[in-house]
């Protein structure tokens, strides 16, 4: 046990020491500031902002990278000593998603430069919201207090109602932008409702204490309505983040009515998001069980989060069979993978340490492969669409003869999302697999077989798409494309291709980040828990 | 470096050498990279010669599970587990290899009209989707990784898809997208046995190890004093180590409440069978042959339905001998059903192509039905059937192809005369079509008799034996039916005016059919020195390790 920090963020005032951890959320700000504060001298002009953007992506991805660093090397695991307790966790997974949606939010602001800068007026409105749901973001997946949770939440959901209905004058956006807002809305005061249940159950806000209050009320069989009610509750916020079905009505209005740059923004970053969430949430429902038998209390739990998943992904990938807009047939997509990493939090009632770590880390490794998938297709799709004027699965007929260098990755990005090998997205899929195969429990077979029937379902779908490029043609002229925009989604699928190859330096990686998950927020002693020494030993 | 590495990969160092060529010189490049592979596997003669009933008993082994020309580096490595890059060939990979390279070889060769076809644009997207899916056959054949083994598997399907949807006919939307579904379908089933297979040795080396007090258990065939320590992909091992197989037969293992091995055996069958295809899962393939241009049909009647009962021989049987004892009546009359209902579809088809593609069916159940009964005879000739329609179905889906060239139709009963007009076309064609018949001297007797006695020597631990045989044999009967009447009709009787000025087999022709040709006449005479002396030593050793492990679990 080598914890360098146990400070609490309210009985010591935290020193530089400290702030170190939070610098890339503070250079978040700071960034957003600049970009309200500069244009008073410089002017509004998309050029100055987007520098201004980019230098605050530029800092913030050098300091995140610093604060991994210290995660992972130097066994620094944040601020809290009882991961349950404080207001803030800094550590290897809120770090090494930090590094993760910072990148994501470099390629988003570079599809934006390429699509949107040249004919935008409002330039640094749309980056303090977009940064501003960046902040929240990095600020969900480093709480584990309900009342922090629901402001970071509320951080993460506000710019993004806002940013979805950004073009003023389109019908479509400002339509998708309220049924986000109201829908966001609902969730959010359930989950708000959940929230002062469980306080009031438990007379805490720290959700280790309630995982505590669960699993001894699980223990003796009380089974209190309250409680599970509460927690009910509390997942449907998550479970909004996440589009989980059945609250994912929003998803593809969303997703069809926004801008592509916020659409692939919103995709990948807001759902990851709540998926690390909801498994910092469940890692800390772990760890307060007493024996790895006692695992078997929290199965109730497993098995919500795992129907959850099992009916996300179908009913994603069956709502994206007919539809036309291929922005709208991604959204359903992003839905039915939701739903895949859904199974990957599913795993956490493994009775074994490995167990747990192996479902973190295929869904981190998920979560680093779909966002390679999504911005690739979602870049095509937004190269197709700045050029066409519609994203109708019709506008991509013929494109292997009228871009070769869209149509190839595209395909890539498509199969990938599949899961077929020779691409990374099967080697996503595999790793969650094994993590469900080593459960070797009812739930676990289930969801493995549910999976890999979806995988079936989703071909059909994806190759609609890959049907209009390369064996339909009804003469379009040849696309034209910025290179900038080539080069993105020509990375991506190159790096589709080299992350099945090579599928070991990533997964060691965040198997690195995993671990020190295990030792933060699994292995605080704290006196009434006597579970956190078995994980010591297992380290 | 390996040579199977070499021989897998060749195809795709040809691919990627078509992307830098000129567009005149790709199909030139596609060819000679297939005439290489086929040349360098050739080379692969040398290790099996002298393996014969009185040759070289190390040739394959006393046991199931002698290899040559092994490489094995891991390649994906877990906290507890290897995935490794792990080739290797035994009497049972080594001849579906050569059958691979060689109908590699000629349908790239076929493809040479490539600019004459009706659909003739993005020659070079073809030749590299062609070598590509070349490597994703030939790695099948000798992947011993189960997971090396799914990637190679799934690795056809993309080119496949395309091969079909592009360049086919005018159906061919349809037919690839059904390929993709139905072929996808057995190989998701085949993915979560895997899983579940990796677990479940897991489980069994833990409680051994357990048991024994050691670290880990030693492994079941290699000699190197290699001990096993966790869950494992590797085919052979799963199939030869001792406490996985009584793991995996024991009537108390269950998988979600299911008997393991015989549940796994099936969604394993499923996924194999599929690609046989046997009936019920045959409907794909009369759609995806005859859309499909004449060098795909080749490929897919020649190598792709082969892995099917490849799949039976190297993953079924050996790691499942429980679930194919518990399986082997429903297997045996899923053969049979095949056998008859594909004769009977074949009599009734108007289509040439389709009449061959459903004759394939009917051939492929006999594989089935003498691996379902068991026996050293019915394995032998199921092994020789895959090979003997390997030779003869392209053979027969080139002479469709040669002359709808011509005709640009395929309607049996607007020919006739044929023979009259094309004299070497005509009689390339009946050696073709005679060898399906299964005339005797020629290959398609061989597997066909194999198969009917191994199932008539089943009858003493089969009651259903015997009258599956006499139904099975009358299958024949249907075959030199049918295909005595497609002969009568397409070939022989007065000449036809519509057809009198089309020139005979060209030289190229001529040449992609003569080999085949050959081969049909060779197997058929020297059965022995052409299939059996390569292949019955792996067989009976397969056969014999499934018996012991029955005998074991009993």
């Amino acid at each position: 046990m080598n914890l360098l920090m146990q400070a609490n963020l309210w009985a010591n005032i935290p020193v530089g020491e400290h702030l170190a951890f939070f610098s890339p959320m503070i250079t978040l700000v700071c960034t957003m500031l600049a970009i309200v504060a500069c244009p008073i001298v410089l002017g509004r002009g998309s050029r100055t902002t987007a520098g201004i953007a980019l230098l605050g992506i530029i800092a913030t991805f050098i300091l995140a990278l610093r604060v991994l660093h210290a995660t992972t090397t130097n066994g620094v695991s944040g601020l809290s000593t009882d991961p349950g307790a404080g207001l803030f966790i800094v550590d290897g997974l809120s770090a090494f998603f930090q590094v993760l949606l910072i990148i994501f939010l470099a390629g988003v602001t570079w599809l934006w430069w390429l699509g949107s800068s040249a004919n935008e007026r409002n330039a640094p409105e749309f980056f303090i919201l977009l940064f501003g749901s960046a902040l929240g973001m990095s600020m969900m997946v480093s709480s584990a207090n309900l009342l922090m949770i629901v402001v970071a939440m509320e951080t993460a959901s506000l710019p993004s109602y806002a940013i979805v209905g950004f073009d003023k004058r389109d019908r479509l956006g400002a339509e998708a932008s309220l049924k986000y807002m109201v829908f966001g809305a609902i969730c959010a005061a359930i989950m708000l409702y959940g929230a002062s249940l469980l306080y009031g159950l438990t007379g805490s806000l720290s959700v280790a204490d309630i995982a505590r209050f669960t699993v001894a009320n699980l223990a003796t069989g009380e089974h209190h309505l309250l409680l599970a009610l509460g927690l009910l509750c509390f997942l449907v916020g998550i479970a909004f983040k996440v589009s989980a079905v059945p609250f994912h009505f929003w998803c593809p209005d969303a997703f069809q009515g926004a801008k592509i740059e916020v659409t692939t923004w919103l995709s990948v970053a807001s759902k990851a998001a709540g998926l690390v969430l909801l498994l910092r949430l469940t890692m800390i429902f772990c760890s307060v069980v007493g024996s790895p038998a006692d695992m078997s209390l929290i199965q109730p739990l497993a098995w919500t989060i795992a129907i959850l998943a099992a009916v996300t992904c179908t009913v994603g990938n069956f709502s994206a069979y007919k539809q036309k807009s291929v922005k709208r047939m991604l959204a359903y997509s992003s839905i039915a993978h939701a739903g895949y990493m859904l199974m990957a939090v599913a795993v956490f009632a493994h009775p074994a340490v490995e167990g747990h770590q192996a479902g973190m880390v295929a869904l981190l490794v998920y979560i680093v492969i779909y966002l390679f998938m999504n911005l690739g297709a979602f870049g095509v799709t937004a190269m197709i669409v700045w050029d066409t004027g519609n994203d109708d699965i019709k506008s991509f007929s013929g494109l292997m003869r009228r871009a070769p260098f869209l149509a190839v990755p595209m395909i890539i990005c498509l199969v990938s999302l599949v899961g077929l090998p020779p691409l990374a997205g099967f080697i996503g899929k595999w790793w969650i697999l094994l993590a469900l195969g080593s459960l070797d429990s009812t739930l676990g077979w289930f969801l493995v077989i549910v999976a890999v029937l979806n995988t079936l379902i989703s071909l059909y779908y994806y190759m609609r798409v890959v049907v209009q490029m390369t064996l339909r043609d009804e003469g379009d002229p040849a696309v034209q494309s910025p290179f900038g925009g080539l080069a993105l989604v020509n990375i991506c699928a190159l790096m589709l291709l080299i992350l099945f190859f090579r599928a070991h330096p990533l997964k060691t990686t965040t198997d690195r980040f995993a671990r020190t998950l295990n030792v933060a927020s699994l292995t605080t002693p704290s006196p009434d828990n006597a579970v956190a020494s078995r994980f010591i030993e297992a380290d | 470096m390996n040579i199977l590495t070499l021989i897998v990969f060749l195809p795709t160092l040809g691919a990627l050498l078509c992307l830098f060529v000129p567009k005149s010189q790709v199909r030139a490049v596609a060819l000679a990279a297939s005439f290489l592979t086929f040349i360098v596997s050739l080379s692969l003669f040398g290790t099996f010669f002298g393996g014969g009933p009185e040759g070289d008993p190390d040739v394959f082994g006393a046991d199931y599970g002698t290899l040559h020309h092994i490489t094995r580096t891991p390649w994906i490595v877990g906290n507890s587990f290897t995935i490794e890059y792990y080739l290797g060939i035994d009497g049972l990979g080594f001849p579906l290899l050569i059958l691979t390279t060689l109908i590699g070889f000629l349908s790239c060769w076929a493809s040479w009209n490539f600019d004459s076809w009706k659909i003739n644009k993005g020659v070079r997207a073809y030749f590299i989707l062609f070598l590509l899916l070349e490597t994703g056959m030939l790695g099948v054949f000798v992947a011993l990784d189960f997971f090396l083994f799914y990637i190679f598997w799934e690795v056809m399907l993309l080119p496949m898809y395309f091969l079909i949807g592009v360049w086919g006919g005018p159906r061919r939307e349809y037919a690839a997208i059904k390929f993709f579904l139905f072929t996808l379908a057995g190989s998701v089933l085949m993915l979560v046995a895997i899983v579940a297979m990796y677990f479940y040795s897991d489980a069994a080396i833990a409680a051994e190890a357990a048991r024994l007090g050691t670290e880990g258990i030693a492994s079941g065939y290699r000699g190197d004093g290699t001990v096993i320590s966790n869950g494992t992909f590797d085919l052979i091992e799963l199939a030869m180590n001792p406490t996985i197989q009584a793991y995996f037969g024991a009537k108390t293992t269950l998988f979600l409440g299911i008997r393991f091995a015989p549940l796994m055996f099936i969604a394993l069958f499923i996924g194999f069978a599929i690609k046989l295809p046997s009936v019920p899962f045959h409907t794909w393939l009369p759609d995806a042959h005859v859309e499909a241009p004449t060098p795909i049909s080749m490929i897919l009647a020649g190598v792709l339905l082969k892995m099917g009962g490849y799949g039976f021989l190297r993953v079924c049987y050996p790691i499942f001998p429980a679930g194919a004892e518990v399986w082997a009546y429903t297997l045996a009359m899923v053969g049979v059903v095949s056998i008859i209902y594909g004769a009977l579809c074949a009599m009734a088809q108007t289509d040439f192509k389709k009449l061959v593609a459903y004759s394939s069916i009917s051939h492929m159940g006999y594989v089935l039905l003498g691996i379902a009964v068991m026996t050293t005879a019915g394995i032998q000739g199921a092994m020789f059937q895959m090979l003997a329609h390997g030779i003869s179905s392209p053979m027969c889906f080139f002479l469709v192809g040669v002359i709808y060239d011509r005709a640009h139709h395929r309607e049996i009963n607007r020919f006739g005369g044929l023979w009259l007009t094309m004299p070497r076309y005509g009689t390339l064609a009946t050696i073709g079509f005679f060898a399906s018949l299964g005339l005797p001297a020629l290959c398609g007797f061989i597997g066909e008799v194999w198969v009917l006695l191994g199932t008539f020597d089943a009858g003493t631990k089969f009651a259903w034996a015997y009258p599956t045989a006499i139904v099975a044999a009358f299958g024949v009967v249907l075959t030199a039916g049918y295909i005595l009447w497609l002969i009568r009709r397409v070939y022989l009787g007065k000449e036809r005016e519509e057809y009198k000025g089309y020139t005979d087999a060209t030289g190229r022709e001529t040449m992609i059919l003569i080999p085949m040709a050959i081969l049909c006449i060779a197997m058929g005479i020297l059965p022995a020195q052409t299939v059996f002396n390569f292949t019955n030593g792996t067989l009976d050793n397969i056969l014999t390790h499934v018996s012991q492990t029955i005998a074991m679990l009993m």
